[in-house]
């Protein structure tokens, strides 16, 4: 890799870095100013909007499959049944997210299997 | 992880890494294909690694390989990077009510990722602040080290791992929409709210579908803040039921 490549590299590196870190230090510095014993309520409104939407559009774009194609979205849709259902009896994290994987699994390996 | 276990626990970094195990659904097999991809783009084994583990950040890596490889100038291919990763500013400041004074938070920063935030948004305020530090830090140093892990398998053995087990690279990608909606569905507690996620989720979906993968996160998120807004604005005379919740 030549020295200018290294550079841009590093350069993006930097970049990404200051585009997380300075809007903490930006907040922190703003939540000392006020003052406030519950930091949420000196939070800009927009902001505690933004993050639960960016959150689901997080969700939004990944729920879209690799191959858009009908056994794609079947997998996806009882996928996410599944990771709905153990969510609504569990409450948890990790036990959702498994069987949610497994039913998309199953389904992407029935129709391997079937088609 | 029940609440009560997690008061109990005295090592929240343990924690962190265990439900940041998710994460690495999506996380290895992508990164996998970012190794593949960056030596069929020219670079070497190690500047693969080197790439995952200084810029990391997923969808701007490929797009910065692709572009150098395709002979870009290099302060385009930079450019491009930074735009993708713009989104990253408002990560951050969401965290920062449960973020303690601790100096070790802003070396942290580096790891903030869209799904180390996602996580990390819905579980620091559930832990108590002495256990904060410990768990962001097992959470984002085991994501951070899946993601070079994972590059530098696919560098080193990519091809033959993608001709092995070719579904495997298809099903596990669905643990990050899995865990998404673990983290978002028990935000839908109002009809503002469930309005806004709906259309947010919705709208991502859409522009996903339609190639604008990159804009996707952050025009439907603010088509989100615009429904909530609206809806906020409509119903003036139910204001009184909204008083007294700062977003109901």
């Amino acid at each position: 890799m030549s020295s200018a490549m290294w550079i841009a590299v590093i350069a993006s590196a930097v970049g990404t870095l200051l585009l997380r870190l300075l809007p903490m230090l930006w907040m922190r510095r703003r939540l000392a100013r006020l003052g406030q014993d519950d930091g949420i309520d000196a939070m800009p409104q927009w902001l505690g909007i933004l993050g639960p939407l960016m959150i689901a559009a997080l969700l939004g774009t990944s729920l879209v499959p690799k191959t858009l194609d009908a056994v794609s979205w079947l997998a996806t849709g009882i996928g996410v049944l599944a990771n709905l259902a153990i969510w609504w009896r569990t409450r948890t994290l990790g036990w959702p997210v498994a069987a949610g994987v497994a039913a998309f699994g199953a389904v992407v390996v029935l129709a391997s299997w079937v088609l | 992880m029940s609440q009560q276990a997690i008061s109990s626990s005295p090592r929240p970094w343990l924690i962190g890494i265990r439900e940041a195990i998710p994460l690495l659904g999506g996380y290895v097999p992508v990164a996998i294909s970012f190794g593949l991809v960056a030596i069929q783009a020219g670079f070497s084994a190690q500047e693969a690694v080197l790439i995952s583990a200084l810029v990391y950040a997923g969808a701007s890596q490929f797009l910065f390989v692709g572009m150098a490889a395709a002979g870009s100038p290099l302060w385009l291919v930079v450019v491009m990077t930074l735009l993708i990763n713009v989104r990253h500013v408002v990560y951050a400041p969401n965290l920062a009510p449960w973020l303690t004074a601790s100096r070790g938070w802003p070396w942290l920063m580096h790891a903030l990722t869209d799904q180390v935030f996602a996580l990390a948004h819905t579980r620091l305020p559930q832990l108590p602040e002495a256990q904060r530090l410990g768990w962001f830090t097992g959470a984002a140093l085991f994501a951070w080290a899946s993601w070079i892990a994972g590059t530098a398998l696919g560098a080193l053995a990519g091809e033959e791992l993608m001709a092995r087990w070719p579904l495997l690279g298809e099903i596990m990608p669905f643990a990050l929409p899995a865990l998404f909606l673990v983290l978002v569905v028990p935000r839908f507690t109002s009809r503002r709210w469930n309005l806004a996620l709906g259309l947010t989720i919705l709208s991502a979906l859409a522009l996903t579908v339609t190639g604008f993968t990159n804009l996707a996160i952050p025009l439907a998120a603010a088509c989100g803040a615009l429904c909530f807004q609206a809806v906020k604005c409509r119903p003036a005379k139910h204001s009184a039921h909204t008083q007294g919740a700062r977003h109901e």
